[in-house]
């Protein structure tokens, strides 16, 4: 029995490593995403916030590469070869890594208590809490559990491999309990965002009207292919082109309705003088 | 500071990226836009909302009823000619004209003084008792803001702020007697950081006299990102309605600078330009700090908004006359006549803030906009 158990937290030892490593290469990726997607820096400054502007850009560059560079030293140290002193190293400087955010968090949480952890990029806005601060700590003693695990190595059996998946599930669970970002991952995949604040390319809306029974309608009254104007009021863009109509100019005005399949289309003539309407419109 | 005086004027001279109507090639088109718009949806839906299942916008709430191609009603700007207790002469467009002070009739100049005390030569800015009357009841003489981010320091007073990129660089020089009122609101006059300050008017710069907010505790370049919006966008939206100068627009304009024009077809399509000198390293582009305070629909330059002042009870019916980016960053509430409901919403040129009822030097008031009138 007291063989059992002393193997069970062994393997529970062992499978802290693949896990920091990626938590901490996922830490590093969410924040590149976040710089990538937003094209500054500013967006995943985090805890950088703290230190004065000249010197957010360097820390957070250092932070982003300490997590990366603890990372790949896990997954490297974790077999055979980079057992023994190289091991260690990795997961008492990874434990180092993680007590160090718990004082930051804990830091930024008194000094800024309205900003994030961005610990993933500031993924999620949710203010520091006692939920961020305890998976800093959870990790940070995964890490020290970590110190002095012998290498990972396939599951002997089948009943080995499904303790291993037990495991890491509630590991896992707990993390995600913990995790802010969980919570707004579950929020944006089941939002979608109204069509008066939806960003949609003027091109997509112009493949949209070519494609429309409208655009047939009329397309032998237009002089030229290139709108003289194109605007958007909410879910609505309108676009102008010059035309003739019985000999005389007009202006011919669609208005898309900003979907992403089969937008209603309408459409009108006016005098390109007056301004008087010369058909009614319809729609699609 | 003063390498940068040649960069000020250029960078107001063209605002780069704006599908501005005082810049446009043909600003007549953007008058059309109602017109085309109201063809094509019919005129109900062209006045009453932008959503295809939007409720008619009932006005309703007693408001004056809109008169379109008449302009400003309550205000009249021009140059103070001659100024005594119960005389303000001005010469507006119209030529000179005489306007009877009201008993109760209170003017400003950096602070609040007797219309006897005004200057001749000042840019006036008056709001009169009733619509068309002749007689006024305020003055605001050189009336000045400066909206944007900090992005130069020189000695403790004076900074060189962007206003964004429609409207370009302002030199501000805090004045003497207001650096501890305006360091109250504003402790970080910093490179980065905002500052929204109302002052008076001088050739080049802008003398600061009072905090139009509080200070933002974030970078310029990292405000909050609004919550997610669950289904449309309330209409009518509540918020803060702000004003600005003029600038390169007429002095007379009646409209506003909207935070949320379409990105596809107005001011974001043009590329940044790269940074030539240290003060553009803090200079932030507010549409590269996502939506913004406010979560406002997509509109376009001419578009049509209904705009009330919760505080006075007086509405118009104004366009969008450009882009007013910078307001995105503020996430600030008015407190004119109780808590803003969310930030700025609008940001309406300074005789629309004027005719609207709203007060120069309180800065903004709690507004209710409804798209499309």
């Amino acid at each position: 029995m007291t063989r059992s158990v002393s193997q069970s937290v062994l393997i529970v030892r062992e499978l802290q490593v693949p896990l920091l490593a990626v938590m901490l290469i996922g830490g590093c990726a969410g924040k590149a995403w976040r710089v990538i997607r937003d094209r500054s820096f500013a967006a995943a400054f985090g805890p950088a916030g703290l230190f004065p502007w000249r010197l957010r850009h360097p820390i957070m560059i250092a932070m982003c590469a300490t997590e990366f560079g603890l990372g790949l030293a896990l997954i490297a140290t974790t077999g055979g070869p980079g057992a023994g002193l190289p091991a260690t190293a990795a997961r008492a400087g990874t434990a180092m890594f993680f007590l160090v955010a718990i004082g930051t968090l804990y830091e930024v949480r008194q000094r800024r208590p309205g900003a994030g952890c961005g610990c993933f990029g500031d993924f999620s806005d949710t203010p520091i809490g006692l939920r961020t601060i305890g998976r800093a700590c959870l990790l940070c003693v995964s890490a020290l559990a970590a110190i002095g695990a012998p290498p990972l190595r396939m599951a002997s059996s089948f009943r080995e491999a499904a303790f291993w998946v037990c495991v890491l599930a509630l590991e896992l669970t707990l993390i995600a309990g913990l995790s802010p970002e969980v919570a707004e991952i579950g929020v944006r995949l089941g939002y979608s965002e109204p069509c008066e604040l939806r960003r949609l390319p003027v091109t997509r809306t112009l493949t949209a009207l070519r494609g429309s029974s409208q655009w047939r309608r009329y397309a032998d009254r237009l002089i030229a292919d290139t709108p003289t104007d194109i605007w958007r009021e909410g879910c609505w863009r309108f676009v102008v082109f010059e035309g003739v109509s019985h000999g005389r100019p007009v202006d011919i005005v669609f208005a898309v309705y900003l979907q992403a399949r089969r937008p209603p289309i309408r459409a009108a003539i006016l005098d390109g003088a007056t301004d008087e309407v010369l058909s009614p419109s319809g729609i699609r | 500071m003063q390498s940068h005086l040649r960069q000020v004027r250029n960078s107001t001279d063209f605002p780069r990226w704006c599908d501005d109507v005082m810049t446009s090639t043909s600003p007549v088109r953007f008058v059309r836009r109602s017109v085309l718009k109201a063809a094509v949806l019919g005129s109900r839906s062209a006045t009453s909302g932008w959503r295809a299942d939007s409720a008619d916008g009932a006005d309703g709430d007693g408001l004056e009823p809109d008169q379109p191609g008449i302009g400003l009603r309550y205000t009249v700007l021009g140059k103070i000619l001659d100024v005594s207790p119960h005389i303000l002469v001005l010469e507006t467009d119209a030529g000179e004209q005489r306007f009877p002070l009201a008993p109760t009739a209170v003017a400003w100049r950096g602070g609040p003084v007797a219309p006897a005390a005004l200057r001749h030569g000042d840019h006036a800015i008056v709001r009169r008792l009733a619509p068309d009357s002749p007689v006024v009841e305020r003055i605001w003489a050189e009336a000045g803001r400066v909206t944007g981010t900090i992005i130069e320091r020189d000695g403790p007073a004076t900074l060189l702020v962007d206003e964004g990129p429609a409207k370009g660089r302002r030199i501000v020089i805090i004045a003497a007697g207001a650096s501890g009122r305006i360091q109250v609101r504003f402790p970080r006059l910093e490179p980065g950081y905002l500052i929204d300050v109302i002052g008076l008017r001088h050739d080049g710069f802008l003398q600061a006299l009072i905090p139009a907010t509080a200070q933002p505790p974030y970078h310029a370049g990292h405000p909050p990102t609004p919550p997610l919006v669950g289904g449309h966008v309330p209409d009518p939206i509540s918020g803060t309605a702000v004003w600005h100068e003029p600038g390169e627009e007429p002095a007379g304009l009646l409209g506003l600078a909207y935070p949320a024009l379409d990105p596809e077809t107005s001011c974001e399509r043009v590329a940044p330009t790269p940074a030539t000198c240290s003060g553009d390293l803090h200079a932030v582009d507010p549409h590269a700090t996502g939506p913004g305070c406010v979560r406002l629909p997509y509109l376009s330059v001419g578009s049509m908004l209904r705009l009330r002042n919760d505080c006075a009870g007086r509405g118009r019916l104004l366009p969008v006359t450009g882009c007013g980016a910078t307001a995105r960053l503020f996430c600030d509430r008015c407190v004119s006549c109780g808590t803003s409901r969310k930030g700025r919403i609008a940001d309406l040129t300074m005789a629309a803030f004027v005719e609207l009822g709203g007060d120069l030097e309180a800065g903004c008031f709690n507004a209710a906009m409804t798209i499309g009138g």
